[in-house]
């Protein structure tokens, strides 16, 4: 395995860094600190290789050249060791400091300056060189500093034994514990803490570092002030990064076990909701994509009590519901429990959805909407599909006529079901492609499309359970809407020549039709 | 396909760290893949039980007499499908059926662990024939069929159990590609190799012999009798190949893998007719799904299994019993001997006909006078693993059966593929790994005491081996491993066995006529559709016999 030499060559480099040094007290203490700083060694070395690949993508390239660089360096490091004399333990203090500190800065760097630096693989090389050089000084300096007090084989033996066991530790709990617990940014700062807290140590347990003890531990307390701020500031920085893709200022940020959320504000007062980095709405003109959703099938229901809405956990399309007061019940499922509490709780997101998922007629259901409809045993007047555009496997599998035929069962005498199905202008054939296996369901569709200025031409399907039974010129409108009228509701259903309908296979579990073309026609546009 | 940034990052800094680990150990040769403490017991088919056949002194005498009309002794597909075919056609009569195990499936297992259920064998039933009328009411019963489209006459079948795509990748020059079929970076010649064959296979589904039956099909005992055509069973299908200029080693390569994995050993090692009725024999069709598809189901066919059970009417199941001695009494009667594990007691059990569905190694030893069959059985490992992170790899994403281009194994099954939701996990993932053994036709008790001998340890060792290579990494994240030998796979058609005389002998009446044979062995070529037949043959037989 490549990496696997390339660790055995870097223990040689360090190896042949050792040189002859004056005696020192105490090696217990400064083995077990071998330990700690190759732990921290071997961290900031793999912080540097996932935030490459993280922010650059291929991981193997990235990977293998910080590895590179930062191996490199460490040589560079040990070889630089044989200027450094004198007071020895001095240097090792001084260097735990500056090792902690720029370890620890690593990740809150890389990550707030991506978006900034003109070239990012310079910033990120050089750091990645600096971290190496100076690491590579540890080890050296180390041996020469326990040179005196133990003999050559024994010194050697048990310096490089802690050392092994050390990058074991950090190989071992990078991936499992500190990744998912605590994240890169906060990774790189607490173990920078603990190289400051290695200078701190042996600052203490040495007679000889007396006359300069105060002036260095009041270095080492700012230090540890600077990174443990960084701490506390660590979702922040995470959140500013975002903040520079995102453009806007990131309001909200959390990752679910299902998506990450992201919420942005900007100056206009405009705010936009993205699921793992799409946009799902913009605030400026939500309400055309939400009114186009609910009111084309809802205008000809004076009779519709019972409502199922699938996806919609901003409470957006159940805002819209509630401005009918024949409706009595709204059925609301949505996988994410994080999505409907954050519109629940938050303020400015109640005031966007009126307060709708506080609504006495409302019951929220968090689950995966298959499974949910799978046991579900009510029947509605008007169901609204509201899922992610069918970007993957897995949620192709709710667009499939096998879902649809599940839902089918669900609908009440007449009822009717709309689905928002992607952009027939974008994406042509996965927009036909739900219309026509909605058809092959069994429904009988009405297409139509509005314009929703932030995403372009959206597509949504009215399918019917029986033919006919849905008339464009229904009944009255709600007051107060922006965008739904008779006439506009009328004009959604013509499609110009540009977005006419074309031949598609229809989308079955054991095709997955709709996922192939949604990935063709989106995908030039970077999705 | 992208996978959620938070997930990506944890996997690509957790495969390196594997990757690192596994460089230390590995600097030591011969050593395994790095890993985290991994949960879970050997299993195996009761072997220790069975082979108390061969020590018949070590069981009880019997301690009561029942009086039996119907008995019915395994409960794999073909004793399943035998009982319900019993009910179906003599309903008024009474059937006991007798299975050694402590559930009913034979090959058709299934374990589950938090998340799903497994196969822990049979898994997948390809599209039917649809002239397999009994095969296809069925499946109608099963819901699995759910009607017949009234334009093409072509059956319907229940969408969420035909295999969810995608179905099949090959991981084949460090890519992933869709199909399992050798396509990316294969060589023109190669290529074109391939296609003929598969042109060749084309010709063969729909040709039929001076007979007027199709020359390949399934049940295989419909098959032409044509002259020309069963002479192919005496050669080995690595022969015919050679005769036929297919050299192309990814074509070996493909047809190799596919014998092993319905056959348990390679082309070498079966006949020509065999190999060519694995492929021309498929003709399947339905109304929603293309030819190539097949159903498959969480708990593989072992859902096939239960739904026999539930459509064979309400004679008793008994489990844990060891039949271990079969003779014709002087009053027309068929006297077996039946010990039962819990109770540790034997019982005995007069019937009037016995449909004996057991594997040809058991009923040879049930048999007096038993004629010479002798099927090969590969042993197999399967391995259920609980993996921590997602299996991935660039190209194609997982997929329901994941290959690796000329491995000694034969790849995994996402055990969840079929499931019915809409998002995408995080995992843990439920992988279900396949190996036959090698074995040798010379000496298969070789290999199957190898395989028997072999800890869980080692076994393990070698599972992760082979997924490390796989998905470099990814070892380190196993969780869970429940691993299952079975000592006696499925039968192999060696050379001469399906149109030998052995077999045809075999299959005739024992036991004054009283006791009807059904078991795959008795095929030769062991997939559902034959122990489904083999089944009913055997019911149809004990009802219809004049001694009944
Ligand atoms: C690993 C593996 C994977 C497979 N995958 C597939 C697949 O995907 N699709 C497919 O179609 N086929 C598959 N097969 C083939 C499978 O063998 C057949 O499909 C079918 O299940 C065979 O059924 P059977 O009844 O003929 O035999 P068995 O399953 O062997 O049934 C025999 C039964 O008899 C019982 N028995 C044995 N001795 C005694 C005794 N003395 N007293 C009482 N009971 C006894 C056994 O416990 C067993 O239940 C697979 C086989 C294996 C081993």
């Amino acid at each position: 395995m490549g990496e696997g030499s390339v660790l055995t060559r870097r223990r040689r480099a360090r190896a042949a860094a050792a040189a002859p040094a004056e005696g020192a007290p105490r090696p217990a203490l400064l083995l077990g600190s071998v330990a700690v700083i190759a732990t921290c060694g071997l961290l900031y070395e793999l912080i540097a290789g996932t935030l490459a690949s993280y922010l650059l993508g291929d991981s193997v390239t990235q990977f293998s050249t910080v590895i590179g660089v930062y191996l490199f360096s460490m040589g560079v490091g040990s070889w630089l060791s044989r200027y450094l004399g004198g007071a020895l333990l001095r240097w090792f203090i001084r260097l735990e400091i500056l090792v902690g500190l720029v370890g620890g800065a690593s990740a809150p760097l890389l990550f707030g300056l991506f978006a900034h630096v003109g070239s990012f693989r310079v910033l990120l090389y050089g750091l990645v060189g600096l971290l190496g050089t100076l690491v590579g000084l540890e080890i050296p300096l180390l041996l020469r500093i326990l040179q005196g007090r133990l003999a050559f084989k024994e010194l050697v033996a048990r310096v490089f034994t802690f050392d092994y066991v050390g990058s074991l530790l950090a190989a071992v709990i990078f991936p499992l514990v500190l990744v998912p617990r605590l994240g890169l940014v906060r990774t790189a700062l607490l173990f920078g803490a603990l190289n400051v807290v290695v200078a701190g140590v042996s600052l203490l347990s040495f007679e000889e570092t007396r006359p300069y003890r105060r002036r260095y531990l009041a270095l080492i307390a700012l230090s540890l002030l600077a990174l443990g701020t960084g701490v506390g500031l660590a979702e922040r920085i995470q959140r500013y990064a975002e903040g520079e893709v995102f453009q806007d200022t990131v309001i909200y940020a959390q990752s679910t076990p299902y998506q990450r959320l992201v919420l942005t504000g900007n100056h206009r007062g405009e705010l936009r909701l993205f699921l793992n980095g799409n946009l799902q709405f913009s605030s400026a003109d939500e309400y055309r994509y939400h009114e186009a959703l609910v009111h084309p099938a809802m205008q000809d229901r004076p009779r519709a009590s019972r409502i199922l809405v699938l996806g919609g956990g901003d409470g957006l399309a159940v805002r819209e519901l509630l401005k009918y007061p024949q409706v009595q019940h709204i059925q609301l499922v949505d996988l994410d429990p994080a999505m409907t509490k954050l519109f629940r709780s938050n303020q400015l997101l109640r005031e966007l959805n009126h307060n709708s998922l506080h609504s006495p007629k409302l019951t929220i259901t968090n689950a995966d909407a298959y499974a949910w409809l799978r046991q579900d045993t009510a029947r509605y007047d008007v169901v609204l599909v509201d899922f992610p555009d069918p970007g993957n496997y897995s949620i192709g599998k709710l667009y499939s006529t096998a879902f649809y035929q599940t839902l089918r069962q669900r609908l009440r005498p007449g009822g009717l079901v709309v689905v928002q199905a992607t952009s027939p202008y974008v994406a042509r054939r996965a927009y036909w492609c739900v219309v026509h296996t909605l058809a092959a369901s069994g429904f009988s569709p009405v297409p139509y499309h509005a314009y929703v200025p932030s995403f372009g031409e959206w597509g949504y399907v009215l399918a019917q359970a029986q033919p006919g039974t849905w008339r464009p010129d229904g009944g009255p409108l709600p007051a107060g809407l922006r965008f739904a009228t008779p006439q506009t509701i009328s004009e959604m259903r013509r499609f110009p020549p540009d977005m006419a309908e074309v031949p598609t296979d229809i989308n079955q579990l054991n095709n997955q039709a709709l996922v192939r073309y949604f990935e063709e026609e989106w995908g030039p546009y970077g999705q | 396909m992208s996978l959620p940034r938070r997930q990506f990052l944890t996997q690509a800094s957790a495969g390196l760290a594997g990757t690192l680990l596994a460089g230390l150990v590995g600097s030591v040769p011969g050593c395994a893949p790095a890993r985290s403490a991994v949960r879970g017991q050997l299993r195996g088919a009761g072997h220790a039980l069975g082979h108390r056949l061969r020590d018949l002194k070590s069981l009880p005498a019997a301690t009561r007499t029942e009086e039996i009309d119907l008995l019915i002794i395994g409960g794999g597909i073909s004793g399943l499908s035998a009982r319900r075919a019993l009910h179906e056609l003599a309903p008024a009569r009474q059937a006991l059926l007798l299975e050694l195990e402590p559930g009913v499936g034979g090959n058709a297992a299934s374990g589950h662990n938090a998340r799903t259920a497994y196969p822990w064998g049979a898994h997948y039933l390809p599209l039917p024939d649809e002239r397999d009328a009994e095969l296809l009411a069925f499946l109608q019963q099963a819901g699995v069929l759910t009607g017949y489209d009234p334009a093409t006459g072509l059956p319907h079948y229940d969408e969420t159990m035909l295999c969810h795509d995608p179905a099949e990748r090959l991981l084949l020059h460090g890519h992933w590609q869709a199909g399992l079929v050798p396509e990316v970076g294969v060589p023109a010649p190669d290529r074109a190799e391939i296609a003929r064959f598969l042109a060749l296979i084309e010709r063969l589904r729909r040709a039929t012999g001076p007979d007027g039956r199709d020359l390949f099909r399934l049940p295989l005992d419909l098959s032409s009798t044509d002259a020309a055509t069963r002479p192919l069973d005496a050669e080995t299908m690595a022969a015919w190949l050679a005769r036929h200029d297919y050299h192309s080693e990814y074509l070996r390569w493909y047809l190799d893998y596919s014998y092993r994995d319905d056959f348990g050993v390679p082309a070498a090692q079966i006949s020509a007719w065999a190999g060519l009725h694995y492929f021309a024999a498929r003709k399947g069709r339905a109304h929603n799904a293309p030819p190539d598809a097949v159903l498959t189901w969480p708990q593989g066919n072992h859902f096939l299994a239960e739904a026999l059970r539930h459509q064979g009417g309400a004679g008793e199941i008994r489990p844990n019993t060891l039949v271990f001695s079969l003779k014709e009494t002087t009053d027309g009667r068929v006297e077996a001997l039946a010990f039962d594990n819990a109770t540790q007691q034997t019982t005995r059990l007069r019937a009037r006909q016995v449909v004996l569905a057991t594997p040809w190694h058991v009923s040879r030893h049930l048999l007096p006078a038993a004629p010479a069959l002798a099927p090969l059985h590969a042993p197999w490992l399967v391995a259920n693993l609980t993996v921590d992170a997602y299996p991935g790899g660039t190209g194609q994403p997982l997929s329901w059966d994941n290959v690796r281009y000329d491995s000694p194994a034969l790849g995994y099954i996402d055990a969840e593929h079929q499931a019915l939701r809409g998002f995408e996990t995080e995992g843990p993932y439920s992988l279900t790994f396949y190996w036959a053994l090698p074995t040798d036709p010379a000496d298969p008790i070789a290999a199957r005491r190898h395989a028997l001998a072999s800890t869980y340890e080692q076994w393990l060792t070698l599972v992760l081996t082979e997924l490390d290579l796989m998905h470099p990494g990814l070892a380190a994240q196993v969780t869970a491993a429940e691993l299952w030998v079975w000592g006696h796979g499925m039968v192999a058609p060696t050379p001469g066995y399906v149109w030998g005389p052995a077999r045809a002998l075999a299959r005739q009446p024992h036991l004054g006529g009283r006791v009807h044979v059904a078991h795959t062995d008795l095929s030769g070529v062991s997939v559902f559709e034959e122990a489904f037949h083999q089944g009913r043959r055997a019911a149809r037989a004990a009802l219809g016999s004049p001694a009944s």
